[in-house]
């Protein structure tokens, strides 16, 4: 390329550093600086397009839990990086066009842990640094943040087989496999709460997945059955207990949770989260699919016992959708000899692997394709 | 590339350039000087490790050594700044105001110009909270992402490709002519970091009784990496109860090695196809290897063939991936105008 294109490139490209940083600076910090390039009548032109950016996203954030992470909000304004954000973000704040984001927000979630009050999102520093709604989230090209849980670990063995089979082993293994088999594509970032034999108490699992701002959270176990000669497979989200029996495993996988009253109640306070449990359902539904017809090529007799709904205390701390699979059942002693078999575990992996993957293309989709999830969820609360 | 600094007053500007690494952090000034660290702070855990480690706040390979005292941070590492966690945040900052006293000669009154490159997913995410953690040091900076500084660093304006492979993250970005926007870039996680678990997973396979850690592995990564071809069996030593004990880990380097070879070819000719046709072929001449992972052996030749098979493909390696983002950002200080520097 002759010198004088590169030159003039160069100073294209210099110009751009700059103005994309001019919108990106803190308004906190920042003198402010004298509105170089844009005019205030091109303020006036982006003002109606960034009102429906924020509304489009909105009404996505409203339909979509998943996206209810970081967000960049320069972001929106990639295209026109030259406009200050901070600044039209004021000017809107006094311009009634705010009018119609009020009656959306006020009454679509009550009692949701987020409210949705005009005067929040209207306030720049709410976007700035909150950032909830990133765009490319919204569009699907987000990098998903999968937390894997495997159950118990160190002191708290889980569930035993009669030949000394222990479930946090098992399920440890799983969980490694299944990070490496989630992280081929790289388009995954996949943690685990425990990387070893180690205990960690059930908040710390909350703690640990709600700080890494996972978009999904599965936990794995393997149950225990007193009527050995069953085989089970079923996939939980948070709920109020169903029946006796899932009371009665709530309570065993709960033990040794450490969670404070105090917390506990907090929690409580986002069952009201129709999102995610929703997300969860779809979640659970997918795996819970994907690994009973896996398992039944190798238990003729094992049964499906579908999504169920109990009160883990882990599914309910955690901020993102999140399931509880109870793969199997260790107490049948063919099952648990399957168990010791690292190609069955690879295969139940794979299983698990469908299931979320399954969840996560099928979200993708809906999200480019602008499904209307949003909508129908807005008519059902009206 | 740097301007002789002779010819400055004492008072004057220090430019530098920084590259926020996951792993590794670098800065190149325009006095000459270059360093690097460790993206790693610790913080004393309490009084009786403050007394022991005998300093406030460590860094790098010091702050490693002493990590069962301290507080650790690696504050880059999912390639995103934790906000809320206000330590995260510090540790970035401890981190910035560190590398630039590694470069500042003794009269530390000196103004700092900085350019900034934080991995792709960190620019982002965290562009405010990054200008926030630099802006008590520097008297005027610019935030960019880190494959666009080592692509302007090496020239490579219109229609190339950066591959940067770091330690979190592989970056990729397509110049044309033109800052990348978000469409131009990707960013894919299985990287250097990967590479290591997957050796560490075969390698516990292989040789159960064999003892090992993450950082024996990027150890005999680092040394003996490698893609395609085996060329010479790759041998370490690695204790086995006590005995330090010789073990054959070609096969186990290799696999872990090309672990991410898919992800790249497939995210490299995604981002290609986006382009008009006439341009794709022009773009896959030109594709550069950047970062700490660009060292692996085979790897250019990997995938040019790989890439190749969709139409006549070059890719060459930077010169000097260690400080290629460190002293592209530098390059976009000088160069850039002084009256932007006054106005940002
Ligand atoms: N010779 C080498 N072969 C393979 N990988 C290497 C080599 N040298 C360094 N690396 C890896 O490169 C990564 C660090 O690259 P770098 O560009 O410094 O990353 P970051 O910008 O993420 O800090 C680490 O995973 C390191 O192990
Ligand atoms: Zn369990």
């Amino acid at each position: 390329m002759p010198n004088s294109d590169k030159t003039s490139i160069k100073d294209s490209i210099l110009q751009r550093v700059y103005e994309d940083n001019l919108a990106i600076s803190d308004p906190y910090t920042k003198k402010s600086h004298p509105a170089r390039s844009p005019s205030n009548r091109v303020i006036f032109h982006v003002l109606p397009v960034l009102l429906i950016t924020v509304l489009f996203a909105l009404i996505h954030f409203i339909s979509d839990p998943i996206s209810r992470r970081l967000t960049d909000p320069v972001a929106f304004s990639a295209k026109d990086s030259i406009y200050p954000w901070a600044k039209i973000i004021r000017d809107q704040q006094s311009a009634p066009t705010g009018g119609p984001l009020i009656s959306y927000g006020g009454d679509s979630i009550p009692g949701s842990e987020i409210s949705f009050d005009a005067q929040r999102l209207l306030n720049y520093d709410f976007l700035l640094n909150q950032n909830h709604v990133r765009v490319s989230s919204i569009f699907g090209l987000d990098i998903q943040t999968i937390v894997i849980d495997p159950g118990h670990g160190g002191k708290d063995p889980g569930a035993l087989g009669s030949q000394g089979t222990r479930e946090k082993d098992i399920v440890l293994d799983i969980a490694l496999r299944l990070r490496d088999q989630l992280m081929e594509s790289g388009r995954y970032r996949v943690l685990l709460t425990r990387e070893t034999d180690t205990f960690i108490s059930l908040s710390d699992r909350v703690k640990f997945s709600n700080f890494n701002k996972a978009d999904l959270f599965i936990s794995l176990h393997i149950n225990a059955l007193e009527q050995k000669e069953f085989n089970v497979t079923e996939t939980f989200y948070f709920g109020p207990p169903s029946d006796e029996y899932t009371l009665r495993l709530a309570e065993q996988e709960n033990s040794g949770s450490e969670i404070l009253a105090r917390d506990f109640k907090n929690m409580i306070k986002r069952i009201g989260d129709v999102l995610k449990e929703q997300e969860s359902a779809t979640l659970a539904s997918s795996i819970q699919r994907s690994l009973f017809s896996n398992m039944e090529k190798y238990d003729r007799e094992i049964a499906d016992n579908g999504t169920k709904i109990a009160p883990f205390v882990v599914l309910l701390g955690v901020d993102a959708p999140s399931v509880l699979v109870e793969i199997s059942c260790i107490t049948k002693s063919e099952e648990e000899e399957n168990l010791n078999n690292p190609v069955y575990r690879e295969k139940i992996t794979s299983s698990l692997k469908g299931g979320i993957k399954g969840y996560l293309i099928k979200r993708q989709t809906q999200v480019v394709k602008g499904d209307d999830d949003g909508e129908k969820f807005l008519n059902k609360k009206s | 590339m740097a301007k002789n600094s002779s010819t400055k007053k004492a008072d004057e500007k220090l430019l530098v350039g920084i590259d926020l690494g996951t792993s590794r952090s670098t800065i190149s000034a325009d006095n000459n000087k270059k360093k690097w660290v460790e993206s790693y702070v610790g913080w004393p855990r309490d009084f009786i490790s403050r007394k022991v480690v005998g300093k406030p706040i460590l860094f790098g390979e010091e702050a490693v050594k002493h990590r069962l005292s301290l507080d650790m941070y690696r504050p880059l590492k999912n390639g995103v700044i934790k906000e809320g966690t206000a330590r995260d945040e510090e540790a970035v900052k401890e981190l910035i105001r560190h590398l630039i006293s590694l470069v500042q000669s003794s009269k530390s009154d000196t103004k700092i110009r900085a350019v900034v490159g934080v991995p792709a997913e960190s620019f982002k995410m965290n562009k405010i909270a990054l200008k926030k953690a630099v802006a008590e040091f520097a008297e005027a900076l610019f935030v960019v992402s880190e494959p666009f500084a080592v692509a302007y660093g090496v020239g490579a304006l219109d229609n190339t490709m950066v591959i940067d492979i770091g330690a979190g993250t592989v970056d990729f970005c397509i110049m044309h002519g033109t800052v990348p926007t978000e469409e131009d870039q990707r960013t894919v996680l299985t990287a250097g970091d990967y590479i290591d678990q997957q050796l560490f997973t075969f390698l516990k396979e292989r040789y159960p009784q064999a003892d090992f850690n993450l950082n024996m592995i990027r150890r005999f990564k680092e040394e003996h990496s490698f893609v395609g071809k085996i060329e010479k069996n790759v041998e370490v030593e690695i204790p086995v109860e006590g005995k330090s004990t010789v073990h054959n880990i070609t096969d186990e380097v290799k696999r872990a090695c090309e672990s991410i070879l898919p992800a790249i070819v497939e995210s490299t000719l995604e981002l290609i196809a986006k382009f008009d046709p006439e341009y794709q072929d022009t773009i896959r001449e030109n594709i550069i290897l950047a970062g700490g992972g660009s060292q692996i052996n085979g790897l250019a030749e990997y995938l040019e063939e790989a890439i190749g098979e969709y139409g006549p493909t070059k890719v060459r390696v930077v010169e000097d991936p260690l400080y290629g983002g460190a002293d592209g950002a530098l390059q976009l200080a000088i160069e850039m105008p002084e009256e932007y520097w006054t106005e940002s």
